[in-house]
């Protein structure tokens, strides 16, 4: 033994991982990240305002569409709005309104745009928070069967269906379920309700199941249109590292097959998936305009899609910017937890 | 009974193609065997076979017992239990090999916990000893495989084999991709531990030199059979076999005047496993084949004690030494045959006014074409760590006409110092001058210096866009330039001055249809095709087989002769310098520490350095001096000489004796000059005239 250690006297500690040098770094890493985050929010408050009142109408003339109104009612409507000052003040008002955590008052339903925020997230968050659990757990699961056992027959009709309905536009999909399973085709009878979440006056165990029940449909339109992107980023990730090395030597170790594709493979090849998953995270709050209004959900998207048609100015710069903080929020979560979860990134 | 019996192997792909075709090979207890060949000849096919790791579909026939049990009659369970504790593997290029997202410590302790009846805190102790054992701290057990360097991650490799106590160990090209000295450490290491734990070790290698210095019997393989097989240094020394015969002869053999200024190789590549040529294989590339070898198939027989080879010149080989005909020293056979393995007759040696030449050049000077001097190149540091001095105070000449090796391991500063050379990296301080000018940084100027000066980089899959065709490629240069001419004249010229033959073959092909050395030719090719007055070459040949590597090299030769070009050739092989260059400067952590004519340094090397570079070489006399270590940080460059810290002969009492070892410490050695004369940065080598080499070191 001696003659070989003599002859391969370690190198000087060069790589010896130095603890809290690599938390230094990370640390400097989030705050970067953190930063970059903020700048990105109020970017998103300046373009909301503007954004929303290049759409073409008048909130005024809209909500007092049909009754006979004259011009001193208008001008004190708009006097009540803030419409009728310079653009300049009504964005300088906005701004520090906003500082203050104030999103403004809603012009239609003449309520603080903050607590129809509050009323209508909740909805949203279990409609789409069931919906993404559902679908990531579906498309990793069927992402890494396709790519382990890829080129079968199992594969292509499973990365087929998911192409398929990725490609599906989710409104219509949406409404092809409620023609066949709530209204009912033949033989088949109505099985879920058309829209909303509750039918009214359950209480306790009841309500839940009812609220369960509104929620099959809607939720069956969200997984079928999102799982196939989670599906395809796990295959072709996965489908990568199979051709790694380190697999070989797994195998050669005497690992078993699917211990080799769940301790060694896997937790490579989902590294690309978790930037995805926190996007759809994010996109969760977002809520889905379309799946929504087309099952009469009561839950942000619906809101946004009444706030835009009017336009109702303050209530939609509120949802727009609650939607682009959760997207900002995750992905900046998505940036801190990656060099967690590779070694290799962050520093 | 053999510990491993291969007998009648016979792989044949899902795509039909016959990598391995009827192998036989046996190893005893604690044997080493050596396996060696061109790439695509099946041996890393073989290697997978012998603990089934080839992928599904995968036809395998024949026998493979071991330990007297076949290992392609066992059930799955069975195999697995075999895998890693009755045999393990170290693989080629260990970053790829091991798990980026685990601890190097977790991933030894893998297979110890599967076979053998061990707590997770038991295999964590036998994880530390056993990097212990290979040479790192046990500490290192908590760093993921990118916190290391290639040679620590290689040995992580080997103590993750040595795991189950295995009683073989399959090594497949455990040091390609490392640098000499890091090779010859793992070698050492790998040599160590088989003899002392009673291993017995299956390596496969293109390198024969590295198997013929580690192994006791050698088999060359040739498009999936074995064509020779007997003791490893008689088949690398005295080979019966013309396949044998090039392999060997196509490595440098530094010191030998014979090799000098003629790197050999040998045409064509080896044939694709789905499409293998009727009788004897190798008949197409066969300087010595008979009319009859495209026929007649011929299977390994006896030839001398011990030895086998599978060769029509074989039965009278038995009764004399050396009957397999020497090729015929027939230089040039005409212009490339045209075929698909651009055959480039490989020059006899050159004209002996190359090799006076190079020695005559000092007395009578001319102006050197490209010139540093006091070239620094640094990097801030990181984070605000220290500042990276990669090259740090160079002075280096380059004449019209010559060709300069630079020499070093990786992380010396060489491939800095070269990009610095074409502008492409401005320089801290210092300059860098072209035909007589100060190199212009402005971007116009600079377009103007590189059609003059060309880059050829080392691994031309990467270096070509796999998108543009061989035409666009090598036409690229030119439409950057704006060339007046006819284009495709000038392509066409450039394709087959780079023996690309006939040229409008190769036009419309993509790289992935080329063989290696195919594409490095069109690289060089759409180097040559502006009429460069110089070429930067980092590691040409690094990439290529050995056998490709003397073709390549031969056109370099070949192209300053024609074109009175000159070179840089960055590598960190001296045995490249031996086979074409003109001078030699050897780098060492951003300066040059020795430099002068290749036949002064490399027969006489007076630097500590050089001497340790050149003795570790599998082909070298002498006692090998393995210096301990990587290249220290150039961040972190010690007083006094650089080279201190792993210095030979300061370590000896050598320095001490000779007084000059406060010196070492404290002194920087001056800057060597850049011009032709044979200097050594060394405050040893300047107290003592001789320049032996051996009573420098002993």
């Amino acid at each position: 033994m001696s003659s070989v250690q003599q002859a391969v006297v370690p190198a000087p500690a060069a790589a010896a991982p130095r603890r809290t040098a690599k938390g230094w770094a990370y640390l400097r890493y989030g705050a970067g990240k953190v930063g970059g985050a903020v700048i990105s929010l109020l970017a998103v408050l300046v373009t909301g305002f503007f954004l929303f009142r290049l759409i073409p109408g008048d909130p005024v003339k809209t909500m007092t569409g049909g009754r006979p109104v004259s011009a001193g009612q208008l001008a004190a409507y708009r006097r009540e709005f803030g419409l009728d000052l310079p653009m300049w003040q009504q964005f300088t008002d906005y701004c520090g309104k906003a500082l203050t955590g104030d999103l403004g008052t809603s012009y239609q339903f003449r309520a603080p745009v903050l607590d129809k925020i509050a009323e209508a997230l909740p909805n949203t968050l279990l409609l789409t928070g069931t919906a993404f659990v559902l679908y990531t757990a579906l498309g990793i699961v069927l992402g890494t069967r396709a790519a382990w056992r890829h080129d079968r027959l199992g594969d292509r009709l499973s990365t087929g269906l998911a192409l398929t309905l990725y490609s599906v536009p989710s409104f219509w999909l949406g409404l092809l379920l409620i023609i066949v399973f709530s209204v009912g085709v033949g033989p088949i009878p109505g099985l879920f309700p058309t829209g909303g979440m509750e039918s009214g006056g359950e209480e306790g165990f009841a309500y839940v199941l009812d609220v369960a029940h509104h929620l099959v449909l809607p939720v069956i339109t969200l997984v079928a249109v999102e799982y196939g992107q989670t599906l395809l980023v796990t295959r072709s990730a996965l489908l990568d590292e199979m051709a790694s090395d380190y697999l070989t030597t797994a195998r050669a170790k005497g690992l078993r097959d699917d211990l080799v594709r769940r301790r060694h493979a896997v937790p490579n090849a989902l590294l690309p998936t978790v930037t995805l998953i926190f996007v759809n995270l994010g996109r969760t709050v977002a809520g889905v305009i379309l799946v929504e209004t087309v099952f009469s959900w009561p839950g942000l998207g619906g809101l946004f899609y009444q706030a835009l048609s009017v336009p109702d100015l303050p209530l939609v710069q509120g949802l727009f910017f609650v939607f682009a903080t959760a997207v900002i929020v995750m992905n900046t979560l998505a940036d801190l937890v990656y060099p967690l979860l590779d070694p290799r990134v962050g520093r | 009974m053999s510990l491993l019996d291969v007998r009648n192997l016979e792989v044949t792909y899902a795509d039909g193609s016959a990598a391995v075709r009827g192998v036989d090979v046996s190893l005893e207890a604690g044997g080493k065997l050596g396996i060696a060949g061109e790439s695509g000849c099946g041996k890393s096919t073989l290697a997978l076979a012998l603990l089934r790791l080839l992928p599904a579909g995968t036809r395998v026939g024949g026998e493979i017992l071991l330990d007297g049990e076949d290992v392609l009659a066992m059930k799955w369970g069975r195999v697995r239990a075999v895998r890693w504790a009755g045999a393990s593997i170290v693989f080629q290029g260990a970053m790829h090999s091991l798990n980026a997202v685990h601890r190097v410590g977790d991933q030894i302790a893998e297979p110890i916990l599967l076979h053998r009846k061990a707590t997770a805190a038991g295999a964590r102790t036998r994880a530390g000893e056993l990097l212990e054992q290979v040479g790192l701290p046990a500490a290192h057990a908590r760093a993921y495989p990118h916190e290391l360097s290639g040679g620590q991650r290689q040995r992580v490799m080997i103590a993750m084999a040595l795991a189950c106590d295995p009683r073989l160990i399959i090594a497949d090209e455990p040091t390609t991709a490392l640098d000499v000295m890091i090779q010859a450490q793992i070698l050492r290491l790998i040599a160590g531990l088989v003899t002392e734990q009673d291993l017995a070790l299956v390596m496969i290698s293109h390198d024969l030199s590295v198997l013929a210095d580690t192994c006791d019997r050698l088999a060359v393989m040739y498009a999936g059979r074995i064509v020779e097989e007997g003791p490893a240094r008689q088949v690398f020394d005295d080979s019966r076999h013309p396949y044998g015969k090039a392999l060997s002869g196509a490595f440098p053999r530094i010191g030998d005047p014979a090799s000098r200024f003629a790197p050999r190789g040998l045409p064509g590549d080896p044939p694709d496993p789905a499409a293998v040529p009727t009788g004897c294989a190798f008949h197409p590339r066969c300087p010595v084949a008979l009319e009859s070898c495209s026929v007649d198939d011929q299977r390994l027989r006896e030839a001398g004690a011990g030895r086998r080879a599978a060769c029509v010149h074989v039965p009278e080989a038995a009764a004399s030494p050396s009957a397999v005909p020497e090729p015929e020293a027939s230089p040039h056979p005409g212009p490339g045959a045209g075929t698909d393995g651009a055959g480039i007759p490989v020059p006899g040696p050159a004209p002996s006014s190359d090799a006076t030449g190079a020695l005559g050049k000092p007395a009578s000077a001319p102006p050197p074409l490209l010139s540093a001097e006091g070239l620094h190149v640094s990097f801030p540091g990181r984070h605000g760590g220290d500042t990276a001095r990669a090259v740090d105070g160079v002075d280096l000449d380059l004449r019209a006409g010559e060709i300069v090796a630079l020499v070093g391991e990786s992380g010396c500063g060489k491939t800095t110092l070269a990009r610095s050379l074409l502008g492409l990296l401005p320089p801290t301080a210092g300059r860098v001058t072209f035909d007589g000018r100060p190199l212009d940084y402005s971007s116009g100027a600079l377009r103007t210096y590189r059609k003059r000066v060309q880059l050829v980089l080392q691994d031309p899959s990467g270096s070509l866009n796999p998108r543009h065709t061989v035409y666009d490629a090598v036409a690229e240069g030119l439409r950057i330039h704006r060339y007046g001419g006819d284009e495709r004249a000038a392509v066409a010229e450039a394709l087959s001055r780079a023996g690309l033959r006939p040229a409008e073959r190769f036009f419309q092909r993509y790289p992935h249809e080329l063989s290696g050395g195919q594409r490095q030719r069109v690289v060089i090719a759409g180097a040559l095709v502006l009429e460069p007055k110089l070429l930067v070459a980092d590691e040409p040949v690094a990439s290529l087989d050995a056998s490709v590597r003397g073709e390549i090299l031969a056109l370099l030769l070949r192209l300053r002769d024609e074109l009175d070009l000159s070179a840089l050739v960055v590598t960190h092989d001296l045995g490249l310098a031996w086979n074409i260059a003109d001078r030699v400067a050897v780098m060492y952590l951003g300066r040059i520490v020795e430099t002068g004519s290749v036949e002064q340094v490399l027969s006489a090397p007076r630097h500590p350095y050089t001497q340790a570079l050149l003795s570790v070489l599998p082909d070298a006399p002498g006692e090998p001096v393995v210096l301990a270590g990587e290249p220290p940080d150039p961040s972190r460059i010690s007083a006094g000489c650089r080279f201190h810290a792993r210095c030979p002969v300061l370590a000896s009492g050598e320095a001490e004796r000779a007084g000059v070892a406060d010196a070492c410490l404290t002194r920087d050695p001056e800057i060597l000059g850049g011009g032709g004369e044979e200097q050594a940065a060394c405050h040893y080598a300047a107290t003592s005239s001789t320049s032996n080499p051996s009573e420098l070191i002993r």
